[in-house]
């Protein structure tokens, strides 16, 4: 039994930096406009396809996933705009419906573009795998581990040293206030759209070469992703970082030690359970203030 | 007036009821006859949902409730050999149940965390009946499940199911007025408009919606019972998170606080399902499954955006506005 905890713990490290990164993108979004954004997964998946689709036309990788990473940013501005900005101001279900039926829709073009069959990812750097405390630990996991920890570091010091990073924490802190210094809430909910389609967008392709790429890929990561912001308490980058490594944990741990087709109930399981105890989520600490 | 308002409803109802009771007589097909039997058990989750929707709520976890009433009752049927008279009812039961223990601790919680609960709950309980093999029968699912019965009469054609599932739709539809237009109603339609103004009006908020969640799911379970007699097989896949998209998708077409449009948006979608399943592969042939999610989502934006009250409603109005400019001049 004990023996296959290393790999288990690993495992879930690795799974739980990517839900990390979804859920980080979920909390800028929710922080600066109040909105739960549930197509935050498939910015995931369409990061991955594009990503994919690019390397199949000889493109280098480092292009590819920058490329993509572009594109998928320019989408989330485009749903901002054309979806979410019209909506602003109206009942709250509403604005749920509509993500919602943003997710449905890029969900159904994707089947439509690739098709249900899965696309694989080369590694970034192929290699042997590394042996850590009886565990194996494949070169893309320390990829996904190590990009999801670059990214924390560098978002946070976007957030505390960069002048875009104060006004989107006025703006979440209270945007009636920012408004009357001359920062515009519009602008801020559409770079925050943008930048958290990014991360999504990073987060598919580093997953991709591990699990591989599908159009549904989307739903699962997202939702994921949400149950770790929840965990985190929605309101603070590190709580959601800390949630995600969490969800990637609880995942890998359950399905290794109990039936492998209960892993996703237990996951949400232990969303209620969380919702149950209390709404800031199991992190409590500085809400609404790092991000 | 209001008498004659009353008058003319009553006579809406039986012209109503009696072009329901002739649909079968002049049902061109078997297929058709199927269809109109199927519209009227989504109807039925469907009404359920406006119900919830009337006090600004949205639940994603509808198959769920709809897939527990099914198991519940072709269980207790097939391996108990009770009469579907009493394993419906008590189906209806075990989801009022669940559903009051999920409500319980989530609807103090702000919308958003709601519909991630339900969503939880959809997913949880689709893995159980994948997962349940001994109990549920796994993917493969259940077969040979008793038809509708009691008292030696059994419901074994689709002409009799229609006219049992049909006065189930009339009636959760009456049920589901006259909670909305009175009292509860009122209670409901201040909940949609602020929660706050609500509670300081002296409406116990959380009893409220708690009521109305739970009906929905009753609603659903009920739905569910039926479509197991009715298919007499069941297996998860019908009640996955799919199938709770497709039921939010029917509500937000009738309009999400409109019991009769629920009906209308129940048959509309349906009818559309059809026509995209048969449709869609001329146009990608490559393409299987759950394609249609694009249009739906384009559905659920478009009229959330320029429609909220729904595509019912804002036919109603059209038609109204038409025949006042036509009085005038």
């Amino acid at each position: 039994m004990l023996a296959l905890l290393p790999q288990l713990v690993l495992t879930g490290l690795t799974v739980g930096s990517i839900y990390a990164l979804v859920a980080l993108g979920f909390v800028l979004i929710y922080t600066v406009t109040g909105i739960f954004n549930f197509a935050q997964g498939e910015f995931s998946m369409l990061g991955a396809l594009i990503c994919a689709t690019l390397l199949a036309t000889h493109a280098p990788l480092a292009l590819a996933a920058l490329a993509a990473v572009a594109a998928v940013a320019a989408v989330g501005a485009a749903t901002e705009r054309l979806v979410v900005q019209p909506a602003f101001g109206g009942h709250p279900l509403t604005l749920i419906i509509i993500t919602f039926g943003a997710s449905m829709v890029y969900r159904g073009i994707a089947l439509m573009v690739w098709g249900a069959d899965p696309y694989a990812l080369p590694e970034f750097t192929p290699g042997p795998p590394l042996i850590l405390f009886g565990g194996v630990l494949g070169r893309q996991a320390l990829w996904a581990i190590g990009l999801s920890v670059g990214v924390v570091a560098a978002l946070f010091a976007f957030f505390t040293r960069t002048v875009w990073g104060a006004a989107l924490r006025a703006c979440a802190d209270n945007a009636f206030a920012s408004r009357l210094v001359g920062i515009s809430p519009r602008r801020m909910s559409l770079f925050a759209f943008t930048l958290s389609a990014a991360l999504g967008a990073l987060a598919g392709i580093v997953i991709a070469p591990i699990s591989g790429a599908t159009y549904d890929m989307g739903l699962a990561l997202g939702l994921k992703g949400f149950v770790a912001a929840v965990i985190g308490g929605l309101g603070s980058a590190p709580a959601a970082v800390v949630g995600g490594y969490a969800v990637g944990l609880i995942e890998t741990l359950t399905t290794g030690y109990l039936t492998p087709g209960y892993g996703d109930a237990i996951t949400f399981l232990v969303l209620l359970v969380v919702l149950f105890l209390q709404r800031e989520g199991l992190l409590r600490g500085a809400r609404r203030r790092a991000a | 007036m209001a008498r004659g308002g009353g008058r003319r409803r009553t006579l809406w109802l039986v012209a109503l009821g009696a072009a329901l009771a002739a649909l079968p007589v002049a049902a061109p097909s078997a297929y058709a006859l199927t269809l109109f039997n199927i519209i009227g058990l989504y109807a039925i989750v469907t009404v359920g949902l406006v119900l919830l929707g009337s006090s600004g709520q949205v639940s994603l976890g509808q198959a769920a409730f709809y897939g527990i009433g099914a198991y519940v009752s072709a269980l207790l049927a097939k391996d108990l050999g009770w009469s579907t008279l009493a394993t419906v009812p008590l189906a209806i039961v075990c989801v009022a149940g669940a559903a009051y223990l999920v409500g319980l601790p989530t609807l103090r919680l702000a919308d958003h965390f709601f519909v991630l609960a339900t969503l939880g709950v959809g997913i949880i309980v689709n893995v159980l009946m994948i997962q349940m093999v001994p109990v549920t029968g796994g993917a493969s699912g259940l077969r040979d499940i008793p038809g509708l019965g009691a008292w030696g009469l059994r419901v074994t054609t689709d002409r009799q199911f229609y006219y049992v599932v049909w006065t189930c739709v009339l009636a959760a539809v009456l049920v589901a007025r006259n909670i909305t237009s009175h009292r509860t109603g009122r209670a409901l339609r201040a909940i949609l408009g602020s929660e706050v103004g609500a509670a300081a009006l002296g409406i116990d908020v959380a009893r409220y919606k708690m009521q109305v969640f739970v009906l929905s799911a009753a609603y659903a379970a009920l739905a569910g019972a039926l479509y197991a007699h009715y298919v007499r097989f069941i297996s998860p896949s019908p009640f996955s998170l799919y199938a709770s998209l497709f039921f939010l998708v029917m509500a937000v077409v009738g309009g999400l606080t409109n019991i009769w449009g629920g009906l209308v948006g129940a048959a509309a979608v349906t009818v559309l399902d059809q026509v995209i399943r048969a449709e869609m592969p001329l146009v990608f042939p490559r393409v299987g499954g759950e394609y249609q999610t694009a249009i739906y989502g384009i559905l659920l934006i478009v009229i959330m955006l320029f429609f909220p009250a729904g595509l019912v409603r804002r036919a109603l109005d059209l038609g109204r506005t038409r025949r006042e400019a036509g009085g005038e001049t």
